[in-house]
């Protein structure tokens, strides 16, 4: 994965033991003039190096760049990658982020075609085919990240790319373990990527009010479930993971970090930015997913929640998380890693799909770092005290999203799979 | 039937016509929505086509008028689709009788095949881009005084999603499809995934677009994907493609649901397929080998054989090399037998998100009807497309039973398997 808090899954893990923020003030573009001028971003991951094929570099924006690095590292690491006898076995499933026009492109635009801020109309008919190159044009399309990840790697059996905001990248997963289950790929690429750290997307959340305005101190701006809590911050970056049968792992030996045993998916129909404060919409995707996986409430040991630090969503969440465990609520070890990294939007879910497998792997549960302020209304364990470590044999991962989109994924450590009967 | 998704209502708004039933007679009658764009001043542009909708009245699309002030007209279209289909189903009535309609509505998913961004959403940011003249901390200050604060959620590619939700109060498995020219077939796919898989009883389907935007012509030109003259599939003059506005809705249920109910059931999903060829962004594989793959694993999916068959609905969208190649994909499959293959595109222009939805409806009118129009502005078959009958006058089909092809940017093709008999 690439994160805020680091272009790899190692160096990312290090970072949350570490407590680290990944929150500074904007450094790829002058943000001076915004409400907001801190974010979290992917630091030094430069496309030359990244991508060994230089022709695929004129199609690579900042965002694909991120899938692209994710993708490999994810490939590399599960040791096994499409071979032409292979490749109409695997699949893809992405969530991308919704920003493709790149900036700069605007700018162009703008001097070209509007110099008043009004489009000279039979200027664009006359010139637009010859201001626009065919890379760009192709840059622009919302599959070109998808599009991209295919020819990489000669994927060439299922594909989506699906986008729901800020679920995106959690109902990614949870399509792409239904598409191995049903046998219709054998293989899945499956993950998320997004930025909207650029002058529009920042523009477009400031307008919102929806991301803190900690400029001063950028490492606490993230503050999930603190009763000071103001808004979350904007992350970027992808995680994407390789999916497969569990029997087929183990005949080829491959190292299993986690069984995704489970997906709840479900719609809040509340507002559009904000499920309802009794959590309903997240209470279905929830128990969606324990249904899915055959789990009860009594087994799961962590959940890395979606924790964005807006007032409504961690109160909406936490009320959520009663519904569904009840008393067992308070047991349970609840922890927000927006807190560190800050929002990656459509790759969230992804990326923190990874860190819960991660969590499993190394019996450890991230943080909720900056919690210092206690809400009454927000009172579950959400490990403010540092990383935990604890034995991890059922985790959940809730993503929601903006348009009421929710998804909640169980992830079950190799040793309770084997134990169920896998 | 096999696996028992089947289809309780439709609806839809195109160039042609203002619902199914006006698009469907004008496709039978040999007319075409295509004409110069009108939506803003084309005059003197060397590729004006679109397949724009029709005395465009959002107030009239859209019954809730506070809605308009937060959504775009690619959502209004979308949405009132969605509204034909729903009222054409009679589920409201359904569901307002039961004693616990909350229990419906966490059972009735929606699954949507959106055109994800546009060009034109940017433009908002055009003034404050001119006023601050390349200074980007004044472009900060600008933007903030002069974008309207909603922005960002009036253009969200899920808010068709999100207000169906909303509007109906449905909470069930949810995607939204970002997948260019084959998201409307794929959202029809994955809603059958989840209702085979039993996650929900009843899903709404909606594919939609406003593919012909006053930027997108140029772009599309510049890639030599437009025609100037007309859309003309499979014939030897053909040019181009022509982009159009439009949106596809259906109701599918399961067998089980809607015979329940007693719902009046026209038709059936059968199988699909959602395959890709690896070629790169904007290229498709010349010869048709992702089309045959899509057309096998949906026939296999729906243990149907090519003879069971009765007519094609293809992709048809008018390109040199893609209509050549689906020609030859079904030569290939089907022999060169005598079942009907039409396209939709010469009259409705090519809708992208929507396209696979709408022609879904249309393809299931053919069946029910056993009536297949004709290709209206066929002259001469192309050479590179012998085999396959495809006419400018009607044929009939040869079963209750067709396929209907869609392809898109990301080298995707797509195949959905539908019956009018159950």
């Amino acid at each position: 994965m690439v994160t805020p808090l680091g272009n790899d899954v190692e160096s990312t893990w290090n970072a949350i033991l570490s407590g680290e923020s990944g929150v500074r003030e904007i450094a790829g573009f002058d943000a001076t003039g915004f409400p907001t001028r801190i974010a979290a971003e992917v630091k030094g991951l430069r496309a030359e190096g990244t991508i060994e094929d230089r022709k695929s570099l004129k199609y690579v924006t900042p965002f694909s760049l991120f899938a692209l690095a994710a993708a490999e590292e994810a490939v590399r690491d599960a040791g096994v990658r499409p071979t032409t006898a292979t490749a109409e076995r695997w699949g893809l499933v992405s969530g991308s982020g919704m920003m493709t026009t790149e900036f700069d492109f605007l700018q162009r635009f703008q001097r070209e075609f509007a110099a008043d801020g009004q489009i000279d109309l039979a200027r664009l008919g006359a010139e637009g085919a010859r201001f626009i190159s065919s890379p760009e044009f192709a840059r622009h399309q919302a599959v070109a990240g998808q599009a991209l990840l295919h020819k990489r790697y000669d994927i060439r059996g299922y594909s989506a790319n699906l986008h729901t905001a800020c679920a995106s990248g959690g109902q990614a997963l949870g399509l792409a373990m239904r598409v191995v289950r049903s046998g219709q790929a054998d293989f899945v690429l499956a993950g998320g990527y997004d930025t909207m750290i650029n002058p529009i997307g920042l523009a477009g959340f400031c307008l919102l009010g929806a991301i803190s305005t900690d400029n001063d101190r950028p490492s606490s701006a993230s503050r999930p479930f603190d009763l000071t809590r103001n808004g979350f911050v904007l992350g970027e970056g992808a995680g994407f993971m390789v999916l497969e049968d569990w029997k087929r792992a183990r005949d080829r030996g491959a190292k299993i970090y986690a069984e995704l045993a489970g997906e709840g998916n479900s719609l809040s129909s509340y507002r559009i930015t904000d499920s309802p404060p009794s959590g309903d919409g997240p209470i279905q995707a929830i128990r969606g997913a324990l249904a899915d996986a055959g789990e009860t409430f009594d087994s799961i040991d962590y959940l890395n929640a979606h924790g964005t630090s807006t007032p409504m969503n961690d109160l909406s969440e936490t009320n959520a998380i009663k519904a569904v465990f009840g008393d067992r609520a308070y047991d349970l070890a609840v922890s927000s890693t927006k807190s560190q990294m800050g929002h990656l939007i459509a790759a969230a879910g992804a990326v923190e799909g990874i860190i819960c497998a991660l969590a499993i792997q190394h019996s450890t549960a991230p943080m909720t770092a900056n919690l210092r302020t206690p809400d009454e209304a927000c009172d579950l364990d959400y490990v403010s005290e540092g990383c935990r470590p604890m034995q991890i044999d059922a985790a959940l991962s809730n993503s929601f999203g903006f348009g009421g989109s929710n998804s909640c994924l169980v992830f079950r450590s190799p040793q309770r799979a084997e134990d169920r009967g896998r | 039937m096999q696996n028992g998704v089947v289809i309780t209502g439709f609806g839809c708004l195109t160039a042609s016509g203002v619902d199914a039933a006006a698009t469907w007679e004008a496709v039978l009658s040999g007319e075409s929505g295509i004409r110069e764009a009108a939506t803003w001043d084309s005059s003197g542009w060397p590729w004006p086509l679109a397949g724009e909708i029709k005395d465009y009245s959002p107030r009239d699309l859209v019954s809730d008028r506070k809605l308009l002030k937060f959504i775009t007209r690619q959502d209004v279209i979308g949405l009132n689709a969605v509204t034909q289909a729903v009222t054409h189903s009679g589920i409201i009535e359904h569901r307002d009788e039961l004693a616990d309609p909350t229990s419906f509505n966490d059972r009735t998913g929606v699954f949507v095949g959106s055109p994800a961004t546009k060009h034109r959403y940017q433009h908002d940011f055009l003034p404050p881009l001119a006023d601050s003249a390349g200074d980007s901390r004044e472009f900060g200050v600008r933007a903030m005084e002069d974008v309207h604060p909603m922005w960002l959620l009036r253009t969200l590619p899920n808010n068709v999603l999100a207000y169906v939700g909303i509007q109906y109060g449905f909470k069930g498995a949810n995607a939204n499809i970002t997948a260019h020219g084959v998201s409307g077939s794929q959202a029809i796919a994955e809603a059958c995934r989840y209702l085979r898989d039993g996650a929900i009883d009843q899903a709404i389907v909606v594919g939609y677009d406003s593919a012909s935007e006053l930027e997108a012509l140029p772009y599309y030109a510049s890639v030599g994907l437009l025609s100037s003259r007309g859309l003309r599939p499979f014939d030897r003059s053909r040019d181009g493609t022509v982009l159009g506005e439009g949106a596809g809705a259906l109701v599918l249920e399961t067998q089980d649901a809607a015979e329940r109910r007693g719902a009046k059931i026209y038709g059936g999903v059968l199988g699909s397929s959602v395959v890709a060829e690896a070629a790169g962004v904007l290229s498709v594989r010349e010869g048709g080998e992702g089309v045959s793959r899509a057309i096998r694993l949906a026939l296999e999916d729906s243990e149907m054989r090519p003879d069971e068959i009765g007519m094609i609905s293809a992709h048809a969208n008018g390109s040199r090399v893609s209509d050549a190649g689906e020609a030859q994909a079904f030569t290939e499959i089907f022999g060169a037998s005598s079942i009907p293959v039409t396209g939709f595109k010469w009259s409705l222009a090519h809708t992208i998100a929507a396209s696979g939805a709408i022609e879904s409806i249309l393809a299931l009118l053919c069946l029910a009807n056993g009536r297949v129009p004709g290709i209206a502005n066929l002259e001469e078959l192309s050479p590179e497309c012998r085999g396959v009958s495809v006419s400018a006058s009607e044929q009939k089909p040869r079963s209750s039973v067709g396929i209907v092809v869609s392809r898109a940017f990301a080298g995707l093709n797509s195949c959905i398997v539908l019956s009018s008999h159950v």
